[in-house]
């Protein structure tokens, strides 16, 4: 089942010099792909790529020049208002930095409060108790939902923005390279807890990235983007193991790996 | 000993309101003439304060206990102007954001002219004829022309091949590069270590590479430092702590590395 | 460049011309008749009419604005017949009080205010700029606690209480200066130098803790830069690393904003020149308020909104030559 659909997503720039002088600069060019319910979509590329902007185009951020968005069959390109409202219940976007896109000033609770007052949803056992079991859910000590982000480490704090995506219980989740700020060892738990949610809660993810490796951990299919344009879409097997795209075998063979026979090496002694 | 760079219980201590804080504990490593010594970490490990112990860049208030010598020379408790002789000469450093390293109000060609106009003196034309010569070494396309253009005319790998041309312009013993590829796209990244593999290859100079990314680690260097707090965890041959690491910190950082070759199912927490 | 500068003019040109029709509009609708004003005290009816006839302040609104605007640049006529007066152009009309050519009051005084303006300009930016960075390269020393707690107290303390407290100081107590007094140049380069002296101390005082403060926050930032690690790594000389590397980034913002202070101030200090008596634009400025002089209200308004929009240009234009990143995209 179809649970969002980018038909020919397109977004132009124009900037204006101080000349006057106007520059039009195409980010995205009609980019199309459909994400499926439950699955993992990754779309990977680049820095200018474009993938950042489709990311805040399918989260309704950023109005596209061309193209429609359709969620669960409804053209949602233009929604406003109630529209608008029930696409933010479905839809939640987990960003790449949790301190900047967290309230300093507001404590866990409070954050993760926060969208079920905006959706007007009601638990049960009210939004106190959900906030908690919310916590409990990624990974962080309920104990501590009085606290303020700054007092959380920066895997803990993508997990209270994790959390706060999955209040609404949403449908679809963005993660706009939700990863890629965090050390290794913090990137390996988080993945694995992105992917352990997945199973238990059965939404979408489109996961956004530049690092193919990360992707690879997690993605059922995989988008890449160069210049604005998607050019190969496949499973993640096929796009890995038999990309069909020069640029595509490029950006593979550019990622630097440790030596197969080491990495061999090691693993027999465990 | 013929190594080029010995780093002996190096200890670098921060003054805070809570009392001193070492960021770096007891390190010790040497760099051979024309070899690569990696130096991973993840953030808070103090591998970018060992970097700046070495140059003598630490921030102000910093202390300093141990060794380090630099072909024999004292590096810890050299006076200011020693150090100066040393820095850009004798050894040269790279930094993660090559536009902010750079001064953006002077072009290019300018910055690495007075680096080593410091150095060896000369006249600004003689300076400009190995500015140009030093950019071409690097791979920069129409390097005369380049050397006009300020920092941001050009694109993040240029602006990296820029530093590294300025770090190399009066050919120095011993680079450190302090996570010169984190900021860049893949396949930038890519070129650029091989570009520093090659340069290093023909110079024969010794070569700090500091990074968080243990695959990149493992393509250019030849003998591997795991910090972790300020501490050295392990150090070893890079066949050694990549093959057979003897810490569980290692371990545990080798097993966190998201793994292309590997299918979706065989990873697990 | 042409083009961009075309753009600018028009601005300009825009600007200047919307100061002036709400100058226009205010005094229209708000300030008591002229002519009553200009008659004075041994008034007749008649001559009120005839005051009136002669200035066109029968004649509407539209018509007097663009009959004040055809004078700026074409020169116009007052009455007719034995009582015309020909205003050649750049006319700004007759002050009410003196009956003087305004344009000439105003070329008169411009000088003096600029005198005014220059000198104090080049004390303060260098008081300001070099405690600033001293203060910067000491951060936290005592100087650098004590230049800042003088500067923030300086920019505190009003100019017309510096300058009372000034002029009781060094004329009535210790008598080192005569008491100031519209001085021309060529009256003698000393007693020029001394009448001006207590207004340029005065003036700058306030913008050099100013620009100290300033200087010391861009300084401090620039030392954090990455590039400043970058030039220490490069085993640059000291004050070379300063000089090229610190120095032209901290200070570039501070052009700009001494640019806009200073054209501010060649429309006239106001309080300064009226405190120490001088005949600048700023006290012509102060006596026609007073009076209601409505000719010469109009001409100084417009003369510190043109200095200020000019200024502007001028600021805009003097960075793209001393930042890189803005000069290259302007191309």
């Amino acid at each position: 089942m179809t649970l969002l659909r980018a038909k020919d997503l397109t977004k132009r720039f124009v900037a204006r010099g101080p000349l006057g002088a106007k520059a039009g600069f195409t980010a995205v060019d009609r980019v199309s792909f459909d994400v499926r319910l439950g699955e993992t979509l990754a779309v990977v590329g680049e820095s200018g790529s474009g993938k950042s902007t489709t990311a805040r185009m399918i989260a309704k951020l950023l109005e596209p020049s061309e193209g429609t968005l359709e969620f669960e069959g409804e053209d949602v390109t233009h929604a406003k208002g109630a529209a608008l409202a029930r696409f933010r219940g479905n839809v939640q976007v987990v960003f790449q930095d949790p301190f900047s896109s967290l309230n300093p000033r507001h404590t866990v609770e409070r954050i993760l409060m926060a969208p079920l007052v905006y959706q007007g949803i009601a638990p049960n056992g009210g939004r106190r108790a959900h906030a908690k079991e919310l916590m409990e859910r990624v990974g962080l000590n309920p104990d501590h939902s009085l606290r303020y982000p700054a007092q959380f480490s920066g895997g803990q704090a993508q997990r209270i923005g994790i959390a706060r995506a999955l209040a609404v219980n949403p449908r679809l989740v963005i993660c706009d390279e939700a990863v890629s700020a965090l050390d290794v060892s913090v990137q390996a738990q988080v993945i694995e807890l992105l992917r352990r949610l997945q199973r238990e809660s059965g939404f979408s993810y489109v996961f956004i990235a530049h690092d193919l490796a990360v992707v690879r951990q997690i993605a059922q299919r995989v988008a890449v983007m160069s210049k604005g344009r998607i050019v190969e879409l496949g499973t993640t097997g096929q796009v890995f193991d038999d990309p069909q795209d020069e640029y595509t075998r490029t950006l593979l063979a550019a990622i630097p790996r440790i030596d197969p026979e080491w990495e061999r090496r090691r693993r027999e002694k465990i | 000993m013929s190594e080029l760079l010995v780093v002996e219980d190096l200890t670098v201590t921060f003054p805070t309101t809570r009392g001193p804080v070492d960021v770096v504990k007891d390190v010790s490593f040497t760099v051979g003439r024309d070899e690569t010594v990696g130096i991973v970490g993840e953030s808070g490990s103090g591998k970018s304060m060992t970097s700046l112990a070495i140059m003598g860049l630490l921030p102000r208030g910093a202390t300093t206990r141990g060794s380090i010598r630099l072909d024999g020379t004292e590096v810890l408790g050299a006076s200011a102007r020693e150090l100066r002789r040393l820095r850009g000469d004798r050894m040269s450093m790279i930094f993660q954001d090559p536009l902010s390293s750079l001064n953006p109000y002077y072009t290019v060609g300018l910055q690495i002219e007075e680096l080593y106009r410091a150095h060896r003196g000369g006249s600004r034309a003689a300076a400009r004829e190995v500015v140009t010569g030093a950019l071409r070494q690097v791979g920069l396309p129409d390097p005369e022309r380049r050397a006009r253009h300020y920092p941001h005319q050009f694109s993040g790998g240029q602006r990296q091949r820029i530093m590294i041309a300025m770090a190399l312009v009066c050919s120095p013993s011993l680079l450190i590069a302090d996570e010169p590829t984190t900021a860049l796209d893949v396949t930038v990244q890519a070129q650029i270590l091989r570009l520093l593999a090659d340069l290093r290859g023909q110079s024969g100079m010794g070569m700090v590479f500091i990074t968080h990314d243990l695959a990149v680690i493992s393509s250019i260097a030849t003998r591997v430092l795991v910090m972790r707090r300020g501490e050295q965890v392990e150090y070893g041959t890079a066949e050694q702590v990549f093959a057979e690491p003897r810490h569980d910190y290692t371990r545990m950082l080798l097993d966190s590395i998201p793994r292309i070759d590997d299918p979706l199912d065989e990873v697990s927490a | 460049m042409a083009r961009y500068l075309a753009g600018r003019a028009a601005g300009v040109v825009l600007i200047l011309f919307l100061v002036c029709l709400f100058t226009f509009v205010i005094f229209f609708t708000l300030s008591p008749d002229p002519a009553v004003m200009i008659c004075g005290k041994t008034c007749t009816p008649e001559r009120i009419d005839q005051i009136r006839d002669v200035l066109g302040l029968d004649e509407p609104f539209l018509a007097q604005f663009f009959g004040f605007l055809a004078g700026i640049f074409a020169g116009r006529d007052y009455g007719a017949g034995a009582n015309l007066v020909h205003c050649a152009a750049p006319c700004l009309g007759y002050s009410f009080q003196t009956n003087q050519s305004v344009w000439d009051m105003v070329v008169e005084r411009l000088p003096v205010s600029a005198t005014v303006a220059v000198g104090a300009a080049v004390l303060w930016l260098f008081l300001g700029i070099v405690a600033g960075l001293l203060s910067a390269v000491k951060e936290g020393t005592w100087w650098d606690r004590a230049a800042m707690g003088l500067a923030l107290g300086g920019s505190s303390v009003p100019n017309y209480v510096l300058a009372l407290a000034l002029q009781y100081v060094l004329v009535v107590q210790l008598q080192v200066l005569p008491f100031p007094q519209a001085v021309a140049f060529s009256d003698g380069p000393a007693l020029w130098f001394q009448s001006y002296l207590m207004p340029w101390l005065v003036l700058a005082t306030g913008y050099a803790c100013l620009y100290a403060r300033l200087t010391r926050a861009n300084v401090i930032d620039t030392l954090a830069e990455n590039f400043m690690r970058t030039a220490r790594s490069k085993g640059l000389s000291p004050a070379l690393t300063m000089r090229r590397h610190a120095l032209r980034p901290a200070l570039t913002p501070i052009a700009t904003i001494f640019g806009m202070d200073f054209a501010a101030l060649l429309g006239g200090a106001l309080i300064t020149e009226t405190v120490f008596g001088l005949n600048g634009v700023g006290k012509m400025a102060a006596d026609s308020i007073a009076k209601n002089d409505q000719p010469v209200i109009m001409a100084v308004t417009l003369l510190a909104a043109f200095f200020v929009v000019i200024g502007n240009v001028v600021v805009d234009l003097v960075y793209t030559r001393l930042d890189p990143r803005v000069r290259i995209t302007a191309r």
